[in-house]
C-alpha cells in the first residue's frame, strides 16, 4: 500500500472510531496520558473468564492517538489475557524496529508510517500503554 | 485584513541575517512561526560563539594566563550589556542561569524558601508556564506553604479585583509572568506591581516571552526579581538571567554549591564569594554569555519599539485573517495592543497536532499542545491550542500561507 492509502485507513478510523467509548461495569480499566500535549484517553475491557468479551477506548487526542485505539480495539475483541499482552508487546517492538513480525497484526502497517515523525509515535502509543497498564492491574477500579 | 495592510517591516537584508531561513522543509520555504518556544539565531550571534571558541576559549576567573583573563573580561562585558539592556541600577544585580527556569528555581530555593512557614501563601496566576509554577510548588512542597491563584478573565486578561483580594491574604510572593506564552497578553505590571507593593508583597517577574519584544525596564517596573531566557530573544540556548534588587540578593544564601562561588573551603564550613558569583556555582555558560552580549546587539539596532510594531502588525494581521477562518477559535485579547505577536487558536474538530503536522508539510512551524500551562488550558476549557509566535524575520505572506493552509487541514480532518 502507498503512504496516500495508509493514511486514508487512519484517516478513517479517525473519523469513525471503533469501539470508542466506555464498558460498563468493567473488569479492567486504565488511563494513559501524554505529558507533551495533555492529550489522554481511558481503556475499558469486560472480560469472559482469561478472554476479553469487549475492549473500548474513550480518547481525548488527535487522529493518530484516536486511528491507535480504534485499531487496537479491532485486535481485542475476543482475545485472550496472553495474546493481548503479546500484541501489545509485538506493537511496542514494531514501533522501536519498524517490523511487524505477525501476520496477525499486518492491519497494525499504517500505524508504523508514524514513525517518520519521532514526536507522533508517542500518540500512537498512548493506547497501548493503556493496555499495558490494564493487562497488570489485578481488577478495575471503576 | 487586506494585502495591504501597512506593514512596519524589516528589510529583506535582515532575513538574510539568519543562515537557517534558506532551509526548505518538505520543499517548501521555511516558514518559522514558533518564536514563543525559541528563536533563530543571526549571523553575528553565531559569528560571536564561533569567534570566542576560536579565539579566546578558556575559564573564567582562574587562569592569570591571558587567554583566561579576555574570558573572563568577555563574560563581565556580557553582565553588564545584560544591565544596561534590563536599566538595572548595578551589574552585580545580573546573575547568569543556565535560563529562566533555573533563574525562577534559584528565586524558589534561595530566596523564597527560608522564609516561608507552613500556613505562608505565595500568589500565582493561572496564566503561568510551568517554570514559574512547578518550583513554587516544589518550594511549597517543602516549606508547608500553600498557593493560590489570580484568574484569568474570558478575554485572557488577569482579573484585577482577584489579585487585590488574594494580595490581601499577605501572600509572602507574587510570581507573574509579564507576556501570558499562550494567550500573547501583555500584563498591566507596573500597576500590578505598585498593588502588589501597596500590600507589602514582593514580585518575580517571569520576563521570558518579554525580553526583546516588549520594553522591559526593571527600575520602572520596580520588580523585585526578573528571569528571562537568551533563547529566545536571538541569543544561544543554555544562558539565562536572574535580575534581583540588590537587598534580595544581598540576603540570599547559595542554591548550588561548588567552584567560583566561594570565598574560602575549609574540611566542614566554607565562606561565599560576591553577589553574584556566590549564585554561579561552576563553570558558567561562557560562550552563551558571549552569544547573549551579541544577540542584545541584534535587537538593540532596530530597537525593540521597532520589533514590536513589526510583531504587532503581524498579529493584527494574523488576528484578522483567523477571525474570518470557519471553525477558528482565538484565544486571549481581541485587540493587539494588549498582546505580543503571538496567536493561539483552535480550529474546532480538528486536533492541535494535526493542524501542526499538516502546516509543517508545507513547511510552517507552529506549536501545539499545551505549550507548558496545562492551568490555563484547563481555565480555557480546551487541552491543546495552535499556536504562531512571530519573530523579526516573520512576513506578511508566511502568515497568509500558513492561514490558508488551514483549509487542507479542514479538508483532511473534518
Amino acid at each position: 500500500m502507498s503512504e496516500s492509502l495508509y493514511r486514508d485507513v487512519l484517516l478513517d478510523h479517525m473519523r469513525h472510531p471503533r469501539f470508542s467509548g466506555k464498558v460498563e461495569p468493567a473488569d479492567r480499566a486504565a488511563s494513559a496520558h501524554n505529558p507533551l500535549c495533555g492529550d489522554e484517553l481511558e481503556l475499558t475491557l469486560a472480560l469472559d473468564g482469561d478472554r476479553i468479551r469487549e475492549a473500548r477506548t474513550q480518547v481525548r487526542g488527535c487522529s493518530i492517538c484516536v486511528a491507535s485505539a480504534s485499531m487496537m480495539g479491532e485486535l481485542l475483541q475476543g482475545a485472550s489475557l496472553s495474546q493481548a499482552a503479546c500484541y501489545g508487546t509485538l506493537f511496542q517492538e514494531a514501533m522501536a524496529s519498524g517490523e511487524l513480525p505477525s501476520e496477525d497484526l499486518a492491519r497494525l502497517r499504517p500505524l508504523l508510517e508514524v514513525r517518520k515523525h519521532k514526536s507522533r509515535v508517542k500518540c500512537a502509543s498512548l493506547a497501548w500503554n493503556a493496555l499495558e497498564a490494564c493487562l497488570q492491574a489485578p481488577q478495575s477500579s471503576t | 485584513m487586506p494585502d495591504s495592510f501597512p506593514m512596519a517591516s524589516f528589510p529583506d537584508a535582515l532575513r538574510q541575517d539568519f543562515p537557517v531561513l534558506t532551509r526548505l522543509i518538505n520543499g517548501h520555504p521555511l516558514a518559522f512561526l514558533d518564536n514563543a518556544a525559541t528563536t533563530q539565531k543571526p549571523r553575528a550571534v553565531l559569528d560571536a560563539l564561533t569567534h570566542f571558541y576560536e579565539t579566546s576559549n578558556a575559564n573564567i576567573h582562574r587562569g592569570v594566563y591571558t587567554l583566561s583573563e579576555e574570558a573572563s573580561e568577555l563574560y563581565e562585558q556580557a553582565r553588564e550589556r545584560v544591565a544596561q539592556f534590563l536599566n538595572a541600577p548595578n551589574s552585580r544585580q545580573i546573575v547568569f542561569t543556565r535560563g529562566t527556569t533555573e533563574a525562577i528555581n534559584l528565586a524558589a530555593n534561595s530566596w523564597a524558601r527560608p522564609r516561608l512557614q507552613p500556613g505562608d501563601r505565595l500568589l500565582l496566576t493561572e496564566m503561568e508556564h510551568h517554570s514559574n509554577l512547578v518550583p513554587w510548588q516544589l518550594v511549597a512542597a517543602a516549606t508547608g506553604a500553600e498557593l493560590d491563584y489570580v484568574t484569568v478573565t474570558p478575554k485572557g486578561h488577569l482579573d484585577l479585583d482577584s489579585l487585590t483580594g488574594q494580595l490581601a491574604k499577605s501572600p509572602k510572593l507574587l510570581a507573574v509572568t509579564h507576556v501570558s506564552n499562550v494567550l500573547g497578553t501583555i500584563n498591566p505590571l507596573r500597576k500590578i506591581i505598585a498593588t502588589a507593593h501597596e500590600h507589602g508583597v514582593p514580585v518575580l517577574v517571569d520576563a521570558a516571552q518579554a525580553v526583546g519584544r516588549v520594553a522591559v525596564d526593571v527600575q520602572e517596573l520596580d520588580c523585585d526579581f526578573l528571569a528571562f531566557s537568551g533563547h529566545k530573544v536571538y541569543g544561544p540556548t543554555g544562558i539565562g538571567v536572574l535580575y534581583a534588587k540588590a537587598e534580595h540578593l544581598d540576603a540570599m544564601e547559595p542554591w548550588q554549591g561548588g567552584g567560583g562561588m566561594i570565598a574560602k573551603v575549609g574540611r566542614d564550613h566554607s565562606t561565599w564569594g560576591e553577589v553574584p558569583a556566590k549564585f554561579e556555582a561552576g563553570t558558567p555558560p561562557i560562550a552563551e554569555a558571549v552569544g547573549l552580549h551579541a544577540a542584545l546587539d541584534f535587537v538593540e539596532r532596530p530597537g525593540v519599539s521597532k520589533i514590536r510594531e513589526h510583531e504587532r502588525d503581524l498579529a493584527d494581521l494574523a488576528l484578522g485573517r483567523l477571525l474570518e477562518e470557519p471553525e477558528v477559535t482565538v484565544f486571549g485579547p481581541p485587540n493587539s495592543a494588549e498582546r505580543t505577536g503571538l496567536v493561539s487558536f483552535a480550529l474546532d474538530g480538528v486536533h492541535p497536532h494535526d493542524v501542526a503536522q499538516v502546516l509543517d508539510e508545507s513547511g510552517i512551524a507552529v506549536r501545539a499542545g499545551h505549550h507548558c500551562a496545562q492551568v490555563l488550558h484547563e481555565r480555557l476549557g480546551v487541552n491543546a491550542t495552535v499556536r504562531m509566535s512571530f519573530g523579526v524575520y516573520n512576513t506578511a505572506s508566511e502568515i497568509h500561507r500558513a492561514v490558508d493552509t488551514l483549509a487542507e487541514a479542514r479538508r483532511l480532518f473534518l
